[in-house]
């Protein structure tokens, strides 16, 4: 770098106002002060979380869409409520966080050659990208919309199969599969 | 027993009680109030989930201070890190003693001491200390005689005598340069603190605070010197009593309109004593970590935080005595002589006064907080210009225009001659001045010198972007960094 390639600027010169500092002063304390009176007035920007959530809210009020969020997991049953994966891989495949964990089993049933014996998802480690979804060759993994998961451990956020099939029953009559 | 406390104990022991328990307790409440105007001046709407509008939040806050680890780094310096925080809260605390809050009450009270020629000098012995005697009469007496031991008893007189206390604290005839005095020593506090956490950030935070104190001292120390020069006096309470009147009848006759510039002055300046933006370079978050107490947590840390919060209010009650009539307001006028308005005898008048005095205090730290959330922060050659080119001439010039003005004006209002006090003729000269000063400093900083130039790139000689012209390490390079920079 050479000293030719340095732009130098000319401060602007300042008005005798501004010079001054008070002026200038006087009306950043009329903006922070029109901001406290709307706040005062009652229309503030707070959104009071467990009382208030976003998908309660319209969209242009800045609500959120549920329909399109990819929330925690579940894992899908089928009608006679034996879970639909077939052990196949596929998720823990696409899965860019590797956070799924699937050890196969032969299945007990007869239609199908495996079923999973464990399915764990580190759902800390989970990016929530969706492409298990994407990949699943049997629509048994889904992401729902539920976001407020939490947990006290980090071993706790490890998602074992049966807390993955109890989210199902819990959010399968308000988002169907 | 309740004899011998009316005798033996001052009121001001009471009132040293209840204002430093008000005065802590407030200091609590400022911290949320701070949190909610931050929330309102960002569209938030601040703490409000302990208790009913998060007014129980200081509570909690104050069982996590107490809760905590005391938590001290290693390679600190023990007692210095253990004094430093105790300093500043102590010296916040005493400089309390001298704000005025009530004027001055008048009571009257029947004493028995032996008698005197001089009856006020004999029931001054009689009453607590620091009470001003002003008429003592005696109305009985009782002959000498002996008493149960047989030993002589000499004359006394029963006196009736009515006298004079302030009320507030310590009724300090230098009040205002006592508050100063002791308020400037806060900076040993904050410079104990960085200079023995061991922490670069921490004595970077304390080299500034020492830096911005010396500097702004002098403007604060010039601003109130316009309206002692006004006035001939450093007591409180009597610059109080002076500004209790009206012009024209409505006017209040506070010394925002005689002296506005000298208010503005003590505004900055109270700002930057109290270490709060946009002056808050020493504990600047972004650049040092939370400067000076870096180091401090627990109890300790809070010892910090209170103390800016209760300087706030010391400087805030200065700043409201100065310049805002103090505890005036229609009604409250002392009710013994029309010219000595601050004298009156009802002790509910006193008390109604400081709840005034307060009221007008919490708007000022309203100021304060409402301009901490709105402007940015100096950088550090801004805030040494702002001092040494701006406040420190400014102030000197406000100072030569009050003495001229009271010489030329002075003599010629009674009301000045007779009571020292401004009239309405002398208080509209003065804002008159005002403006003119205010004129020929915006023309003045047209006509003077530009400031030098600050924060240029300085040539490291044998850096990466400026090798050594004559290839020997450690020479100075001579030429310009560019034709712009080295015209000016």
């Amino acid at each position: 770098m050479k000293d030719s390639d340095i732009l130098h600027l000319e401060e602007p010169r300042l008005s005798l106002g501004d010079q001054f500092y008070l002026p200038q002063v006087l009306k950043g304390l009329g903006t922070t002060m029109k901001h406290m009176l709307t706040v005062l007035g009652g229309k503030d920007r707070v959104v009071q979380y467990p009382e208030e959530r976003r998908e309660d809210m319209k969209p242009e009020d800045g609500g959120m869409l549920l329909q399109t969020y990819r929330g925690v997991h579940r894992l899908n049953k089928d009608e006679e409520g034996r879970p639909r994966c077939v052990a196949c891989f596929m998720c823990s495949t696409a899965c860019p966080a590797r956070c799924i964990h699937i050890e196969a089993a032969p299945s007990p049933w007869d239609d199908r050659e495996k079923y999973p014996q464990k399915f764990d998802i580190d759902e800390l480690r989970c990016i929530y990208c969706g492409m298990c979804e994407e990949a699943c060759p049997c629509d048994a993994i889904e992401l729902t919309s539920a976001y407020d998961i939490v947990g006290l451990t980090r071993q706790e956020m490890i998602f074992d199969k049966s807390k993955l099939l109890k989210i199902y029953d819990e959010t399968v009559k308000s988002e169907p599969m | 027993m309740l004899d011998w406390i009316q005798t033996h104990i001052p009121p001001w022991v009471y009132i040293a009680f209840i204002v430093h328990f008000a005065i802590l307790g407030t200091v609590a409440y400022l911290i949320l109030l701070e949190r909610k105007i931050a929330s309102w001046t960002q569209d938030r709407i601040g703490p409000n989930r302990v208790g009913p509008f998060g007014l129980l939040q200081p509570i909690a806050d104050g069982l996590k201070f107490i809760l905590k680890e005391d938590y001290r780094p290693r390679h600190v310096d023990k007692v210095l890190f253990t004094v430093a925080p105790a300093v500043m809260i102590i010296v916040i605390i005493v400089s309390i003693a001298a704000l005025p809050w009530g004027g001055v009450k008048q009571s009257t009270r029947r004493v028995t001491a032996p008698t005197q020629v001089d009856l006020k000098a004999a029931a001054a012995t009689a009453l607590p200390a620091g009470f001003n005697v002003i008429d003592a009469k005696e109305v009985d007496h009782v002959d000498p005689g002996t008493d149960v031991n047989g030993n002589a008893v000499p004359r006394q007189s029963v006196i009736e005598a009515t006298y004079r206390w302030p009320f507030q604290i310590a009724g300090l005839n230098i009040g205002v340069l006592f508050i100063v005095a002791v308020l400037s020593l806060a900076i040993y506090g904050v410079v104990l603190g960085g200079w023995s956490s061991n922490n670069k950030y921490a004595f970077l935070g304390a080299l500034r605070a020492t830096a911005q104190m010396i500097s702004y001292e002098i403007p604060l120390g010039l601003s109130i010197l316009a309206i002692v020069v006004l006035y001939g006096t450093l007591d409180l309470t009597t610059i109080v009593d002076r500004q209790a009147h009206y012009w024209l009848g409505f006017i209040p006759a506070w010394n925002i309109f005689t002296q506005p510039i000298a208010f503005f002055m003590f505004l900055i300046c109270i700002h930057a004593e109290a270490n709060r933006a946009p002056f808050d370079l020493a504990e600047a978050e972004q650049e040092l970590v939370g400067g000076y107490h870096t180091e401090y947590s627990a109890m300790r840390f809070a010892l910090f935080f209170l103390a800016e919060y209760a300087g706030m209010i010391t400087t805030s009650v200065v700043c409201v005595a100065l310049f805002f009539g103090g505890w005036h307001f229609p009604g409250l006028s002392g009710n013994v002589d029309p010219n000595n308005p601050s004298v009156t005898t009802s002790l509910t008048v006193c008390i109604l006064r400081s709840v005034v005095i307060f009221a007008k205090t919490l708007a000022i730290i309203f100021i304060f907080m409402w301009v901490r959330w709105s402007l940015p922060r100096f950088r550090f050659d801004q805030l040494m210009h702002l001092a040494w080119r701006a406040l420190i001439p400014i102030a000197l010039l406000t100072l030569l225009m009050t003495a001229i003005v009271l010489f030329v004006a002075g003599p010629m209002s009674d009301d000045f001659k007779k009571y020292q006090r401004i009239d309405g003729g002398l208080a509209a000269i003065f804002f008159i001045s005002n403006v003119i000063l205010l004129a020929v400093v915006m023309i003045a900083s047209r006509v003077l010198p530009a400031a030098p130039d600050t924060n240029r790139r300085m040539r490291i000689a044998g850096s990466r972007f400026s090798p050594t012209p004559t290839g020997a390490p450690g020479a100075v390079d001579t030429t310009p960094i560019s034709p712009a920079l080295s015209s000016s």
